[in-house]
Order: structure tokens, then C-alpha cells, then sequence
């Protein structure tokens, strides 16, 4: 009997307890047009991508080197901010939001 | 109009333009601040793009502004809503009132930490003093620092019209800036362009600062905060009306969307399902909504001449007091007419009347005379940091009130109040209530106030359900939404629909079934399921109570709070008057169990009028309790001279408060010893302290073997554990005993106590919640003292649980991150092991 409830108790805890925390493996692409993927030197340089900010998409790089500023702008970035440790933000403008 | 000049405008950051009309802001787009220029910045260093004083840094460091030498006023504004960071992210360089040159360095900041954290990095450069200018760039493209961007026309000021009319200021009410980080840039801009709508000249006063109401950036520079007092005064043709009209402003937010009451479907949109604050009286009641508002009134700065305003004064000072007379006379209880015969005294206050009059012999009006001297009062017992004295500034501003409508020929409107009313107010005055037909109340629900606070105490003399602490936003609730009240989860439930309505009609059957039954039970041993005896004590403070409690079950007294012979009176009580009080509660008590007595626990902020005290600037932490005593040892040695007398007739304890140091014991017990050989006593009664202060929890096994006992007062120890005053009108909802950190302490005081084989008990508030006892019982608590009515109700509690469930569930619990947290697993735990029927989630 004690069992039981025990059971019953730790499961009505649980949600509690264990905070679920489901990592959205985040597709490194989508969202970022194949231009300023180029630009960018390709899905292989590209650790990680996320809209931040409503006008911005902060990138994080393997090897900053690898960018092409020229080709960035003519893919549609209005500016880039390098933030360090492979770290930049595009400007690419307001975002529908909603 | 002086001739124009040019002053350029540098780029102070690198970045991308964007066009003003796009910026997601409808202030800034709207240009409602001023006209500029918006950039998306790329590099991370402010610089200022003129020369000028810095008029105003913003404390949270996002905003600023710079006044050239010609008056052009010039504001920069990091990012949109970063107001909410608080100034993280961002690091000043310069100080308000500091000279500053072109293109030097102003404000840094972490651009990828903004980006993470806050709507947008969008950084807005406007002409707040209204210039007009052409623009040497584009509206889009790219921008390096220091770039020449705007020509601004300098001396073409559009300036307002000084020839202001001289005139009596009308002021405002005070009036609690609902804004949540104060007026900052936007909701300033809102409340200075509705100011610049009326030719009076209006200020804006907060304490003794003021400011230029049509002037944004002294606006900013009064640097408001939520809550703060704030009043609107104007002098001119349309002052009344500009006093009006902004302080509704005020009241509404100034355009920002969290109380704005104009876009009503965004407010429903916003407004969840369920509010929640801090029980203040428990029980639950289903009914319908009606608004309480204090009305605003319009008072006047001059009067005519001084002898027909003191009359108009004393005219309405007289009436006042008939008026308070009668409802003393007709009031529905004691605790009501208590604080009536309160307010009369305040209105027989010298000084006062000193204040008032002073005034109006300067010329000024009775109503502005009696206002201003009532509010800096008010103000002044506020600002003393003390919860009594701080509750009689409501009374003040109470009484004050009633007189002002008085002399102002404003009349009370009686509130015609339909069946099934829950009343909702920001604060309830005793005098909005004493008026009100109780029996169509069925419950309150308030934003400011405590579990101290008036309406607290009226509703649980009246048995109503009552919640503090509410969010502001049920103040925009309509009249007539059905709600349902449920003081006991401290929550007020909007539009319940019929089940929730039929749970609470089910709740309250049980709860009618489950009374009556711990009531017959209520002399029998509470032991656990598997067995544990825990003794049920009763805290009390007067004979009366002590033989209530013993009819209701008390395993005896586990606190007498021996404070009650001392307050109130001009002298010290007697030994005599002491012997006979101590030995009738013993005599009630009888051998068979506890008396644990708390030797005097007074201090600066509940002051004995024959104990001259210093005052202090934070009586929590000054001269209380144990302290005092030992600073007046005498005072402690008649006492348990006193206490001692009784020894024989019950099994006595003496509890000393407040304890910090083992060396207060030592000298409490040698001087205790004293006292015992003085009476030729050979055996000591039981000496144990109190666990109040944080310090002797996390020392308890130092103190263990020193004392008899410890009994835990959750009170204190959570105020002095978290830092905050449980009678804070808005930290009390957070000032929760069931917080981890408390549980810990309790956990480390019994385990110490327990090792030396002492017992512990629970005297505070915890002590009488039922949510509590698995918790405490869990942690290993041997004895809960409650207060007396409750008694029969947690002897049920100990008896509906096993021992073995509730160290599982206390050791659980003392992991989690917040007492809400806390709160939600002893609420699931009753579920699943005390309402029997196991809640299989998920």
C-alpha cells in the first residue's frame, strides 16, 4: 500500500522535479537564404543561427575569417557587427512580427 | 526671434539608418518625444554628437540626454523597452551635470547581451528641444561615428508661452505612479505633450523635487519610480482642467499597456484568468466585482483671509468627530470602533493643528493647510520604517480625507452595493467601509495592505475572505464580472465557470463537515498514522485564551506571549499582579503539561512608554527582545521572579526572545539561577531561546547543548532570513516562511537539537498552516504551539499522515528553488496522500 502511494506521490511530484528541458536542435540553416550562407562560408562554418533583437540574426562561426563582407551585402545585409569568439550579428531589418 | 544658426549633429554610433516612421514604437515613431533619426547600431560605444552638458543619465543607463550651450536638447535612447534591464549591459561613462565634448564617449554597452535580452537594439537620437533641422543623410544606409547627420536651426525654438497667468497653483491628490520602471522616455514624452496641450504652467512634484511637466527631460531627471507619490500642480486659465486631465494620465499609465485602460480588448487580452495575492483572512466566496475609488479632489493653495479659513477648518474638524462619534457608536464590533476612537484622537493631535494653522496664517487655504500638514505626517510616520506607525499614516491619510471632503463640501456618496459583492480597492479605508452594508459583502480583495492592514482585520471580524497584495491590474475590472474569491489559495478566479463554482460550493460542505468532525475530536492525541505522538500547544496572551485553548485540546501553552502585562500602561505591572497572572495560566494549564513562557519581547518598534528608548532608524534590528532585557537587567529579573512563583503548579519553561549570542544565555540563565536561590527553589524550570534570528539556526549545535529547548518563530526568521518585511505592502506576498532557505534553517536547528537529545517546537505563523504540518513534522519538529481556534484543526492534520511520507516529502522540498514551488508540492503531496484519492497525472 505504502508502495502505491509512494508511486503515486513521486509522480505527481515529478513535474516539479524534473524541469523537462527539451533542447530544440536548432537547424543551423533555416531561416538564412543560401547567399549569406556562402557569404558566411557555408553550413560547415555556421555553429549555430537565432533571430535575435527583431532586425538582427546572431551567427556564431567556426572561423570568422571566412566571411565574405562584400558578398554578405549583396546578399541583402544591411550591416554586420562582429562581437568576438566567432560571434556576429547581421542586420538584416524588421522582421514581420506577430 | 534670433537669427538662426547651424549646429551640427554627429553619428554617435556606427550602424545601419532607419526611417523614424518605422520604428516599431508608437512613441518614437510618432515622433511624440521628438524628431530624429533611428540607427541599428554596429558598434557598441555611445558618443555624444554635440558639445553640451549632460542633463540627465538615466540610473538604469540606457537613455540620455545632452543640453548644448545654445539650449538644443538632445536625447539618445539605447534599444527599445531597455528600461526592463535595469541598467545591465550598459556601463555610464559620464555623470549627470558633467561637460562633454563632440564625439566623446558616453555610454557603453554589451550589444549582444541587449540583443539576447531585450526587444531590439534600435537606438533612437532625437531633438527633444524641438529644433528644426535638415538631415545631411539619407533615411537609409549605412552610418559611421562621428558623421555629420542633422543641420539643427539654433534660437528657432518653438518654446511654450510664458505669459503664463499668475494664479493660485491647483494641486492634484497624490497619486502612485502605477508605472513599472517609473516615468521613464516614453510614458514621459506621453504625460509632457498632453502638459504642453494647456497654457497654465504646470510642475510636476515628486517629494520636495519638482519639474517643468511640459519638459521631457526634467521629467526623466525626477528619476520616479513604481509607487512613488507623485502631484500634479498647474497656475493658470486652464489649470483645473490640466490638473485633471493629467492626473488621470498618471493614474492610467501614461500609455503604457500594462494598466491603460483605453484599449479595452487589449487590457481582457492581458488580464489572465486568475490573480493572485496573499490570503488576509481565509474562506472563499463567489460573487460580483464593485470598484472602490477614492475620489480626487481639487484643492485650492490660497484661501481667503486666515480667521474665515481657520473657521472653515475647525468647522469640519468638529463635524469629523460628530460624524466618527456616530459611527464608533454604531459600529458592527469592537475591532471597527477601535479604530474609529483611533481617528478621533489623530484629529485632536496639537501638532497637527500647529501645522494646519501655521499655513493658513500664511495665506493659504484651510483644505491646502490641513491637506499638505496630514500628508507630511503621513509621510513622516511612513518613512520611520516602523509597521505601526506606518499602519497609523493610513489612518492619517484616512481622517485626513474626511476632513478635506468636509471642508471642501464634498459629500460621501453611500455606495448602493448589489447582493454577493466582493469589493475590490487599491487600499480600503476603515471609513470607505465602515459605511458598507456587510451583509451584501461577501469578500474583499485589495492591492495594497497586509495581513496587518485594516481591511485584514475587519474582514476577519466579520468572518469574510479577504486577499492583499493584488496586481494592479484588477483595478480595471468592470463592476458586475463575476469572480470567485478563494482567499485560502490567496487567488481571485475571473469568470469561474460552473464547475469551479461547483467545486467551492463542494469545498465549503466538506470544510463545514470536516470542522465539525476535528472539533469532536479535538481532545484526542494527535498521533501520526504510523504512530508519532506530536504535542499541539497553544500560543496565547491572556488567561482567557489559555483556558479557551485547553477546552479546545492544547497539549498546553507552547508560547504566552508575557508582552500583554507590559504594554499599555504607564508603569511596570508589580510582582504582585504578575505572580497572580502567571500562576491562574499555570493553574488553567495544570501539571500534566507546558507552560513556555517568552520573557518580555518588546523593542523600538513596539515601545513601552516606561522604558525610555533611544529611537532607531531600524527597531527590527536595534535594541529587541533579549537585548533590551539585558540592557535592563532588572526589568528581566522581576520577571522571572515572577514567572518562578508558578513553577510549582505547572511544568514550567522560560523561552528567552531574539537570542543571537550563547553569552545572552549564559547571562540570562546565571541571572535566572539567582532568582531560583533567592526563592530557595532547588529545582530550575526548563530554559530554552528562541530561533528567530538566522545566526543561532546556523550555530544551533554550538547552542544545543546549553539550553533546554528551542522553540523555532518562523516570523522573524523569515523576515531577518529573506530581508523583508513581512507587512511590506508589496514584498509580503514574497516574505514566505515555506522558502527552502527558512526550511533549511529549521532542518539544521532540529537535527542539531536532536543529536543532544533536546526537543524543538514551531510557535510561528507556519506552525498554524495547515499546508505546513508534513513539512514540519517532516523535518522532524516535535511540538507545534498554533494559534488557539486552529488548534482542533491541526491536531486532524497530524493525524492524517505518516511519519515516513513527510520526511520523504520535507527532504524533497528543501531542494526546490522558491516557497511557490514549495508551496505546489505540499499542495500535490495533500492531494495525493491526505484527499486519499491518488491524482495519477500525465
Amino acid at each position: 500500500m505504502f508502495d502505491k502511494l509512494q508511486q503515486a506521490f513521486w509522480k505527481a511530484l515529478t513535474p516539479d522535479l524534473v524541469p523537462d528541458e527539451v533542447k530544440v536542435a536548432a537547424d543551423p540553416v533555416a531561416g538564412l537564404s543560401a547567399e549569406i550562407v556562402a557569404a558566411l562560408g557555408g553550413v560547415d562554418n555556421l555553429k549555430s543561427q537565432q533571430p535575435v533583437a527583431l532586425t538582427r540574426v546572431r551567427v556564431a562561426l567556426h572561423d570568422e575569417a571566412r566571411v565574405d563582407r562584400q558578398a554578405l551585402s549583396v546578399a541583402g545585409v544591411a550591416g554586420v557587427m562582429p562581437l568576438g569568439d566567432g560571434v556576429l550579428h547581421l542586420i538584416t531589418g524588421l522582421r514581420a512580427q506577430g | 526671434m534670433a537669427t538662426p544658426q547651424q549646429l551640427q549633429l554627429l553619428a554617435p554610433l556606427s550602424g545601419v539608418l532607419m526611417a523614424l516612421d518605422q520604428v516599431p514604437d508608437p512613441v518614437f515613431a510618432g515622433r511624440i518625444i521628438g524628431d530624429g533619426l533611428c540607427i541599428d547600431p554596429t558598434s557598441s560605444t555611445l558618443c555624444a554628437p554635440l558639445a553640451g552638458v549632460v542633463s540627465d543619465v538615466q540610473a538604469s543607463g540606457h537613455a540620455l540626454t545632452i543640453t548644448s550651450d545654445a539650449g538644443v536638447q538632445v536625447l539618445m535612447h539605447i534599444g527599445l523597452d531597455t528600461v526592463n534591464l535595469a541598467g545591465k549591459g550598459f556601463i555610464r561613462r559620464v555623470e549627470a551635470g558633467q561637460r562633454v565634448a563632440a564625439g566623446q564617449a558616453l555610454i557603453d554597452f554589451d550589444a549582444d547581451y541587449i540583443a539576447l535580452h531585450a526587444r531590439s537594439l534600435l537606438t533612437l537620437m532625437l531633438v527633444v528641444s524641438g529644433e528644426p533641422f535638415d538631415s545631411l543623410v539619407g533615411s537609409t544606409g549605412l552610418l559611421e561615428v562621428g558623421q555629420p547627420v542633422l543641420d539643427v536651426g539654433v534660437g528657432v525654438s518653438p518654446g511654450e508661452n510664458p505669459a503664463a497667468a499668475q494664479g493660485d497653483a491647483v494641486f492634484s491628490q497624490p497619486i502612485n505612479l502605477p508605472n513599472p520602471n517609473g516615468l521613464h522616455a516614453r510614458p514621459a514624452a506621453v504625460f509632457a505633450q498632453a502638459a504642453k496641450a494647456f497654457s497654465a504652467t504646470i510642475h510636476l512634484h515628486r517629494l520636495q523635487a519638482q519639474a517643468n511637466a511640459k519638459s521631457l527631460v526634467a521629467i526623466m531627471a525626477l528619476q520616479t519610480a513604481q509607487g512613488d507619490s507623485v502631484q500634479v500642480s498647474a497656475e493658470g486659465d486652464d489649470a483645473e482642467a490640466a490638473v485633471e486631465a493629467l492626473t488621470r494620465l498618471l493614474t492610467e499609465g501614461c500609455g503604457e499597456a500594462v494598466t491603460a485602460p483605453a484599449p479595452v480588448e487589449v487590457v481582457a487580452a492581458e488580464m489572465p484568468n486568475i490573480l493572485r495575492g496573499v490570503c488576509a483572512s481565509p474562506g472563499s466566496a463567489l460573487g460580483q466585482v464593485m470598484q472602490i475609488v477614492e475620489a480626487t479632489l481639487m484643492v485650492t493653495e490660497f484661501g481667503a483671509e486666515p480667521p474665515v479659513e481657520r473657521e472653515a477648518l475647525s468647522q469640519a474638524l468638529i463635524e469629523a468627530d460628530m460624524a466618527l462619534q456616530h459611527l464608533r457608536d454604531t459600529a458592527s464590533g469592537e475591532a471597527q470602533a477601535e479604530i474609529f476612537r483611533a481617528h478621533q484622537e489623530l484629529l485632536a493631535d496639537p501638532s497637527l493643528l500647529d501645522q494646519a494653522q501655521a499655513l493658513i496664517d500664511e495665506g493659504k487655504s484651510a483644505a491646502f493647510a490641513w491637506q499638505t500638514s496630514t500628508e507630511a505626517t503621513a509621510a513622516m510616520f511612513r518613512s520611520l520604517g516602523n509597521a505601526l506607525l506606518a499602519e497609523r499614516a493610513a489612518d492619517l491619510a484616512d481622517v485626513g480625507q474626511r476632513v478635506l471632503k468636509l471642508i471642501l463640501g464634498v459629500h460621501e456618496q453611500t455606495l448602493e452595493l448589489a447582493d454577493d459583492t466582493i469589493l475590490i480597492a487599491d487600499q480600503l479605508t476603515p471609513s470607505q467601509t465602515a459605511g458598507l452594508d456587510t451583509r451584501k459583502v461577501l469578500g474583499f480583495a485589495t492591492v495594497g495592505g497586509g495581513a496587518t492592514s485594516h481591511v485584514a482585520i475587519l474582514a476577519r471580524a466579520c468572518g469574510l475572505p479577504a486577499i492583499c497584495g493584488m496586481p494592479m491590474q484588477m483595478l480595471t475590472l468592470d463592476n458586475g464580472t463575476r469572480v470567485l474569491l478563494d482567499a485560502d489559495k490567496g487567488e481571485l478566479q475571473l469568470h469561474p465557470d460552473a464547475e469551479s463554482i461547483d467545486q467551492l460550493r463542494t469545498r465549503r460542505a466538506q470544510q463545514r463537515q470536516r470542522h465539525q468532525q476535528e472539533l469532536a475530536q479535538a481532545s484526542e492525541a494527535a498521533c501520526t498514522r504510523d504512530g508519532q505522538h506530536i504535542e499541539v500547544t497553544a500560543n496565547v496572551a491572556s488567561q482567557s485564551e489559555t483556558a479557551q485553548a485547553m477546552e479546545l485540546g492544547a497539549n498546553g501553552v507552547g508560547l504566552l506571549r508575557s508582552e500583554f502585562l507590559y504594554l499599555d500602561r504607564q508603569q511596570a505591572p508589580s510582582h504582585d499582579e504578575q505572580v497572580a497572572t502567571y500562576s491562574a495560566i499555570a493553574r488553567t494549564i495544570g501539571p500534566a503539561h507546558n507552560l513556555v513562557v517568552r520573557t518580555l519581547d518588546v523593542g523600538g518598534d513596539k515601545p513601552l512608554a516606561y522604558v525610555p528608548m533611544d529611537s532607531e532608524s531600524n527597531p527590527f534590528l536595534g535594541l529587541r527582545g533579549i537585548r533590551l532585557c539585558l540592557e535592563r537587567p532588572q526589568l528581566l529579573r522581576e520577571q522571572f521572579r515572577a514567572i518562578l512563583a508558578c513553577s510549582a503548579l505547572t511544568r514550567l519553561h522560560i523561552m528567552l526572545p531574539m537570542v543571537t549570542h550563547l553569552a545572552e544565555l549564559r547571562l540570562a540563565r546565571q541571572i535566572l539561577e539567582q532568582e531560583a536561590q533567592v526563592l530557595g527553589l532547588t529545582h530550575l524550570p526548563k530554559l530554552g531561546i528562541m530561533i528567530e534570528v538566522p545566526a543561532v539556526a546556523l550555530m544551533a549545535d554550538v547552542l544545543a547543548p546549553h539550553v533546554d529547548f528551542f522553540s523555532i518563530g518562523t516570523n522573524d526568521l523569515t523576515q531577518y532570513t529573506l530581508a523583508m518585511d513581512r507587512d511590506h505592502p508589496r514584498l509580503a506576498s514574497q516574505a514566505d516562511s515555506f522558502h527552502p532557505a527558512v526550511l533549511r534553517l529549521i532542518a539544521m536547528t532540529v537535527k542539531a537539537a536532536h543529536v543532544h537529545g533536546k526537543w524543538v517546537g514551531v510557535c510561528g505563523a507556519m506552525a498554524s498552516e495547515r499546508l505546513a504540518v508534513p513539512l514540519l513534522l517532516g523535518l522532524g519538529v516535535d511540538e507545534l504551539s498554533v494559534s488557539v481556534p486552529l488548534i482542533p484543526a491541526i491536531k486532524s492534520a497530524v493525524r492524517e499522515l505518516n511519519l515516513a511520507d513527510c520526511r520523504i516529502i520535507a527532504e524533497q522540498v528543501s531542494n526546490l528553488e522558491s516557497a511557490g514551488d514549495v508551496r505546489d508540492a505540499l499542495q500535490r503531496f495533500h492531494e495525493v496522500k491526505v484527499d486519499g484519492s491518488p491524482v495519477m497525472e500525465n
